[in-house]
């Protein structure tokens, strides 16, 4: 029998049983909740729902303990081996660009930490989203009363990759100290000013791609286009790119501002026209992704699309 | 040997289903020289020599490393093993009238002469669309040397995949360790910057590797570089073949009784 005073306990039918005692709101037929309970009683629900989520997800991950900190020492020996790519680079040149390797350290720091938040807080959620699409189980997403993009945006949580944050913070501490560069609290508030831009704009831009399984039969081609622009980008800064390719890697596939903005904030390099570009290119696909989805949803016929 | 024929033109022909691949496997040998052009471009706009390579000297070994690396496609095989083993379908190879090894020897020639052809194709291309002042050996047995190499580098990559993938026999679990083994072996093969660049005493022990012979030596070997490592190259490479080769074998003997058929 179940000992009440030791609380709750850790099977998944705990959680289950929390997450249909959150159903006390009905949807509409687009998955949109109708809030009763008021603003206050929208936002516990939603908190409700995060501490499901990731209670869910903590049970799931501790089956394979290897598998638990694999995002950690995949994505950690991928910035790892940049950092010695660069280190080799940086033994025969003094500069690339206008960037010494306090700069291109940096650079490689911030992108780690954009990365990072995105293992551990969205990707492995919004990368199901094509599987959940072929397979007709977005249904089960669109029949909850709770959005289905909020709950597979934050389904997956994976604290694993929770390490990396710190590896990536790390970095950027390494590179602080090599670049010289003095820090105000004014350009330390807006590298995270645009840090947190970049993070939504790479979420949004994952959620597009993605999203374009709704209307063909496979987007695997989108997916190796999104890995060869965010490979590229790595392991090049923005200040790198002119021409057409500036055109395509600033506007198109903005994956070449992600970590250049936000080190150039910090380095004192950002001028407004920059920052107005970044601001301007995240709104832009924050609307392109609302349209995406929605419309995507409306697409959607259950079994197939 | 009729029999891995057959398997290797099967694969060749099921290649032709998937067209878009064929258009992204061009484009992709491009990202790769793209970032050479736009990165070198900059380094190369304040200094004439880094590393003793000149501007067209580091796109043409771009060039060769991209051609070469787009052309090793065999990560594929450890984790096809590895997922079959795991599901218990690994049954559906080892039934087959013919070593599971030479079988995916035999696929993973069949799909690199499909896309032999293209990639060069696509190589060549982004030489003239680049304007690259393509730097190539003019030594006739390097050239040689270098495709001997390139050859048993391949069949090295698939036999370091199988021996992976088999490797779930005992560890159930190797996903990670073969994303983090991707991760690592395009750094050691030079497909991402030239060994060059790196100091001497962990360029020597590079050499050691087999990997230092898989994309980067036949890579310098083809712009008429290193030509004193092409003989020494090939016998070392040969001899990482012969020693995968026995761990393999121990590895399947020791580990298939494991294997029940039933998923794990």
């Amino acid at each position: 029998m179940t000992d009440s005073r030791k609380g709750p306990p850790e099977g998944t039918w705990y959680a289950v049983r929390e997450a249909r005692e959150m159903d006390c709101l009905p949807a509409d037929t687009e998955g949109r909740n109708v809030h009763r309970c008021g603003q206050k009683g929208a936002y516990m629900k939603t908190f409700r729902v995060l501490k499901v989520l990731l209670k869910i997800r903590f049970q799931n991950l501790m089956m394979f303990r290897l598998g638990f900190w694999g995002p950690f020492f995949v994505d950690g020996s991928l910035f790892f081996i940049q950092l010695v790519i660069f280190d080799a680079i940086y033994a025969n040149v003094e500069q690339i660009g206008s960037w010494g390797r306090g700069e291109m350290i940096l650079y490689i720091g911030t992108f780690s930490l954009i990365n990072a938040v995105n293992m551990t807080v969205y990707f492995f959620g919004v990368n199901g989203i094509v599987w959940k699409i072929r397979s007709g189980t977005m249904d089960l997403y669109l029949s909850k009363p709770v959005s289905p993009l909020f709950r597979i945006t934050f389904e997956c949580m994976n604290p694993g990759s929770l390490p990396l944050l710190a590896f990536s913070a790390a970095i950027i501490a390494y590179g602080l100290g090599l670049a010289d560069i003095r820090v105000t609290a004014g350009r330390f508030l807006g590298y995270l000013f645009f840090l947190a831009l970049m993070i939504v704009l790479y979420y949004e831009m994952e959620v597009i791609i993605r999203s374009v399984a709704f209307y063909l039969v496979s987007n695997a081609r989108l997916e190796q286009l999104e890995e060869m622009g965010l490979e590229l980008c790595m392991n090049l800064p923005g200040i790198a790119f002119y021409g057409i390719y500036k055109v395509i890697f600033y506007g198109i596939l903005p994956y070449g501002i992600m970590a250049t903005l936000p080190v150039q904030e910090l380095t004192g390099e950002m001028s407004p026209g920059a920052a107005a570009h970044g601001i301007g290119i995240v709104c832009i696909f924050g609307v392109i992704t609302a349209i995406v989805w929605k419309r995507g949803i409306r697409h959607y016929n259950s079994a197939s699309s | 040997m009729r029999k891995y024929r057959e398997i290797m033109r099967a694969y060749l022909k099921t290649q032709l289903v998937w067209r878009a691949d064929v258009a992204f496997h061009m484009v992709f040998i491009m990202s790769k020289v793209l970032f050479a052009w736009l990165l070198w471009g900059m380094i190369f706009r304040e200094r004439n020599m880094v590393a003793d390579f000149t501007f067209h000297g580091m796109l043409s070994y771009y060039i060769f490393s991209s051609f070469l690396s787009q052309l090793e496609m065999s990560k594929g095989i450890s984790g096809e093993i590895s997922a079959r083993i795991r599901n218990g379908t690994i049954s559906n190879y080892i039934v087959l009238p013919l070593s599971m090894e030479g079988y995916f020897t035999a696929m993973e020639a069949g799909v690199v002469l499909f896309y032999l052809a293209f990639d060069l194709a696509a190589a060549v291309v982004w030489v003239f669309l680049f304007r690259i002042e393509f730097v190539f050996t003019h030594s006739v047995t390097v050239f040689l040397c270098g495709l001997l190499m390139t050859v048993l580098g391949l069949f090295f990559m698939v036999q370091l995949n199988f021996f992976l993938g088999i490797l779930t026999l005992k560890y159930e679990e190797i996903s990670t360790f073969l994303m983090i083994k991707d991760n690592l072996t395009a750094l050691v093969t030079g497909s991402i910057v030239p060994l060059a660049l790196f100091p001497e005493g962990i360029v020597d022990g590079m050499r050691l590797l087999p990997f230092y012979y898989v994309t980067y030596l036949p890579s310098m070997l083809f712009t008429g570089r290193c030509r004193e490592e092409a003989v020494k190259g090939i016998f070392i490479l040969g001899a990482w073949c012969v020693l995968m080769q026995g761990a393999i074998m121990i590895t399947w003997r020791k580990y298939r009784i494991k294997y029940d058929g039933a998923g794990i």
